[in-house]
């Protein structure tokens, strides 16, 4: 009976180490992909490397950490009246930056899982673009509609 | 092996376990992708230009007051700038015969009224103007027609287009 205690010990160090390794992963959307004005019947597109309109996330988590990147995508954007307006992405329509800069990307496809590297001091961002296409009838008015980025690591 | 390396290697087990079966685990970000769709412009010839009677060696000048001025009527998005451009004849045609046309005049306004809007050279020189609050525009064109002496009679025709575009 008196060894329990170290027994116990060795149980409560394991999660505890391994929690110890790392910050807490976070994502964070930090810029909205903004079409502006489309008009009807004329697609719009936005690149992931348009510094305004672009989408953005910022990730943090543990230094030199390899997270999966996973994204749940709209095929269309919500309007008025129960009006909807497709919404494409492209293979070459996200981007991944260990510095965290749009000018410095690694292409990957958004509808597949893409395997990325924090940088040094655990941070990433992701860039999205993507393409409206409005029909010749298309009612005006506000289209919105959620991109949602996953960020899956290994502990 | 004693109790004690017993108990030491199952809590090692348990901690190795912990460690092969941990799952993936993710965070979630989310962003809005916001578009604005605007009303489709639309571009009508509502009245031709028209010149009446000519007769050779007399010129013709219809002003965009007048009731023979051409006269467009657009639709759109309300209170949004538009940009336009003419294309302009530069002679009308009765077969082989040519009667030239020029100059031209424009006149744009956001009712339909040759009053309280702007005059306007219609070219093809791309121009902006501004739909009004309820998305209608109407431009107005008038010319001038220089038949020669020898001129054969005939109807003479020929096309004015405006095109628009955000």
């Amino acid at each position: 009976m008196r060894f329990r205690p170290l027994s116990l010990a060795l149980v409560l160090l394991g999660p505890a180490s391994l929690a110890a390794q790392g910050k807490p992963i976070t994502v964070q959307g930090v810029r909205s992909l903004t079409f502006g004005a489309v008009l009807p019947g004329v697609p719009r597109v936005i690149s992931r490397t348009d510094p305004v309109n672009s989408g953005q996330y910022d990730i943090t988590g543990a230094n030199n950490n390899q997270v999966q990147l996973s994204f749940t995508l709209p095929n269309v954007m919500n309007g008025p009246a129960g009006a909807t307006m497709p919404i494409v992405f492209g293979g070459n329509d996200a981007g991944y930056s260990q510095s965290q800069a749009i000018g410095s990307q690694v292409a990957f496809d958004p509808k597949q899982s893409f395997l990325a590297t924090l940088n040094k001091n655990g941070r990433g961002s992701v860039f999205v673009g993507a393409t409206a296409r409005p029909t010749p009838t298309q009612r005006a008015g506000s289209y919105t509609a959620t991109l949602t980025l996953t960020v899956a690591y290994f502990p | 092996m004693n109790t004690a390396s017993k108990l030491t290697l199952a809590a090692l087990a348990l901690v190795v376990a912990g460690a092969t079966t941990a799952q993936a685990q993710g965070v979630n970000g989310s962003i809005t992708a916001t578009a604005s769709v605007q009303a489709p412009i639309t571009v009508s010839g509502t009245r031709g230009l028209d010149f009446g009677n000519v007769f050779p060696g007399i010129s013709k000048t219809i002003a965009v007051g007048d009731p023979g001025a051409g006269l467009f009527s657009v639709t759109g998005q309300a209170s949004t700038q538009i940009t336009y451009a003419f294309t302009l004849p530069g002679n009308l045609t009765f077969g082989l015969n040519n009667l030239p046309i020029s100059p031209w005049t424009g006149y744009v306004n956001t009712t339909n009224s040759t009053s309280g809007g702007s005059t306007f050279p219609p070219s093809a020189v791309a121009a902006n103007a501004t739909l009004s609050g309820s998305g209608a525009l109407f431009f107005f064109v008038g010319a001038t027609v220089s038949p020669p002496n020898n001129l054969p009679a005939g109807s003479y025709t020929g096309t004015v287009t405006l095109t628009v575009s955000y």
